[in-house]
């Protein structure tokens, strides 16, 4: 104990480095959570997060039992979550890759510039974006095929058109970490496996493909802890808010958001927020328990 | 990557002859540009096209009337543009040099041999990653408790510190910082703090170029925050603009109650295409502008590692 006094005095400058950035993370991040205890309340915003009254599971019950709700928006938030990872890291692995292969440097760099552009487009600004191509009456896509398909008010498109703003938003930028990854590999690999007779594809699958393992087991642990979690902007802005689309579009978040604005049942609002961080915690633990099982190296903790 | 590595490897794919294998492979990654950049392009077409032939011939790549009234009708939110101009500006410059600060020091911090506290400060930054209050907590704890409203800081401290930043400093410090650089600087006798400011901070400049440019990207493009705090028009930022622009134009879409006068003065019309995408142009541009300076960074200062120290 008085070995870590001596340390942590020895290297009190590290603390004092280290203390504005904890003083934000304990303010904006762990304060917060002790609102989790909502869930368990009768809110009132006169008497606090700890004077109001205190109703046991009875949100929770009634969180149940408006099952639809409930469950469209779990079924909807965990499915485009799957989707999401699923599409987005091949894709962001297959673009890496390819851009790394192009013998056309300048071409292949140009290219990576303009992919890279749809990321910094806000959602409030692509919602436009989407509008001039879906619109029934002035959509391009509408325009061009000589329809009149009301996209805004059929649930059933939603997935596929989310998935593709998803994938022209994120898919250039994703792709970045990975072509850190490649351009880490050593070369002398490639050149012995060239010199052994290995053709490209061989090259790729032995040698690129494995490199990228340990980076896409990171990236896909950081975001088990967020299944439940999803990007609002999406919903919220992509979709209108569009009560008549919510069958496929509401998710937890965008519900949460729309209860926050219209600061009614903070209560249920409070319960299902809390299901949201719990379930994502133990995701996280138990994927990062069987990670390190496989492959102690790849885990993150 | 050393310098050396990357030209063997220039060296490598230039000594290949081009096959069609190339040229196929070029065609996908050339038509996955377009995929890219072409919801883009529209955007700049439609602000500079007719807001009637829009009405009336729908969006087009190629249409056939130009106009600058788009332009023009951005121009009219004159001062509250302006103002809601400024404040994204401010959050931006100011919420990235802060976290850039305060983040890479604590990156610092914990990646010092020796130091016992950097396991229990590593795990402090791993938690908010697994566990959070979400939104609505967050919402009221910032509202009562801090009794934060309508206050800016509500739309920079949100944003300032990101556990996926720190690892990417923190990694950045670990890979690509010589140890015993640092240790030489000991030796001669700077101090912690020296040290840190003038050996690794500007030893760190790639990655703090890419990742202060995404922040930057993460302010300027934060519209939820705003939406939830904001409601003072002298404190609206660009994206708060954006939707209320989007809210009024549903309002008197959805709404039969407007005077016929009002309906007359905006031309029978409510200015809702080109006049929606130049106003998209204002609130993008500065990005795209500023965005090829960084970019070069973007592959060597962004790469990950685990957390554990």
């Amino acid at each position: 104990m008085k070995g870590f006094f001596h340390n942590t005095w020895k290297h009190r400058a590290h603390v004092v480095m280290a203390l504005p950035a904890f003083l934000v993370l304990l303010f904006i991040m762990y304060v917060p959570m002790s609102g989790l205890v909502l869930a368990f309340e009768k809110f009132d915003y006169s008497k606090g997060i700890f004077g109001s009254e205190w109703v046991g599971l009875a949100n929770f019950e009634f969180l149940i039992k408006s099952k639809n709700t409930f469950l469209t928006m779990t079924r909807n938030t965990v499915l485009y979550y799957l989707l999401f990872t699923a599409v987005g890291t091949f894709l962001n692995i297959v673009v890496a890759i390819s851009i790394d292969q192009l013998a056309f440097k300048r071409m292949a760099k140009t290219m990576q510039t303009l992919m890279i552009i749809p990321v910094f487009i806000s959602y409030a600004a692509v919602q436009f974006i989407v509008f001039a191509f879906i619109d029934s009456r002035t959509g391009l896509i509408n325009n061009t095929l000589g329809t009149n398909i009301r996209f805004y008010s059929k649930a059933d498109y939603w997935p596929w058109i989310l998935l593709i703003v998803k994938v022209w938003k994120d898919t250039g930028y994703g792709s970045v970490l990975y072509m850190s990854v490649l351009a880490g590999i050593d070369t002398s690999l490639y050149e012995a496996a060239d010199i052994d007779g290995a053709n490209k594809w061989q090259q790729i699958r032995h040698i690129t493909v494995p490199s990228l393992i340990p980076m896409v087991t990171v990236m896909l642990l950081l975001s088990v802890g967020n299944v439940m979690r999803s990007d609002t902007g999406l919903f919220y802005q992509v979709t209108r808010n569009n009560g008549a689309l919510y069958n496929t579009t509401q998710v937890i978040d965008s519900y949460i958001l729309n209860q926050i604005l219209k600061s009614s049942n903070f209560g249920y609002t409070a319960a299902a927020s809390f299901f949201q961080s719990v379930v994502g915690l133990l995701l996280m633990l138990f994927a990062n328990f069987t990670v390190r099982k496989i492959e102690p190296e790849n885990a993150l903790f | 990557m050393t310098v050396n590595a990357k030209q063997a490897k220039v060296r490598f794919n230039s000594g290949k002859k081009i096959g069609l294998g190339q040229i196929i492979l070029l065609l996908c990654v050339l038509l996955f540009t377009v995929f890219c950049a072409a919801p883009v392009l529209l955007v700049f077409i439609s602000a500079f096209a007719d807001e009637m032939y829009i009405n009336q011939h729908g969006f087009s790549f190629f249409p056939q009337v130009w106009s600058m009234n788009g332009m023009d009708s951005v121009l009219r939110y004159g001062n509250q543009l302006v103002q809601s101009y400024l404040v994204t500006i401010f959050v931006t410059v100011v919420g990235t040099l802060l976290g850039l600060l305060i983040m890479s020091m604590y990156a610092y911090s914990i990646s010092r041999h020796g130091f016992m506290l950097s396991k229990f400060l590593s795990v402090f930054l791993l938690i908010p990653m697994l566990f959070n209050g979400g939104q609505l907590a967050g919402y009221i704890v910032f509202t009562s408790w801090y009794g934060l409203k309508d206050n800016l800081l509500l739309l920079i401290l949100p944003l300032c510190v990101t556990t996926m930043n720190v690892i990417i400093l923190r990694t950045y410090i670990a890979n690509s910082i010589p140890g015993e650089l640092m240790e030489a600087a000991t030796i001669d006798g700077a101090g912690n703090y020296r040290t840190f400011f003038q050996i690794t901070l500007p030893l760190l400049k790639p990655s703090l170029a890419a990742v202060g440019f995404m922040m930057a990207t993460a302010y300027w493009n934060d519209w939820q925050n705003a939406l939830l705090y904001i409601t003072s028009n002298n404190k609206k930022p660009l994206q708060l603009l954006l939707i209320n622009i989007q809210k009024s134009i549903e309002f008197l879409l959805n709404n039969n109650n407007v005077p016929a006068a009002a309906r007359a003065a905006m031309g029978n019309t409510i200015p809702q295409y080109s006049s929606t995408m130049a106003t998209v142009i204002v609130v993008i541009a500065p990005i795209m502008v500023i965005y090829p300076f960084f970019q070069k960074y973007f592959v060597k200062g962004l790469t990950v590692g685990s957390v554990k120290g």
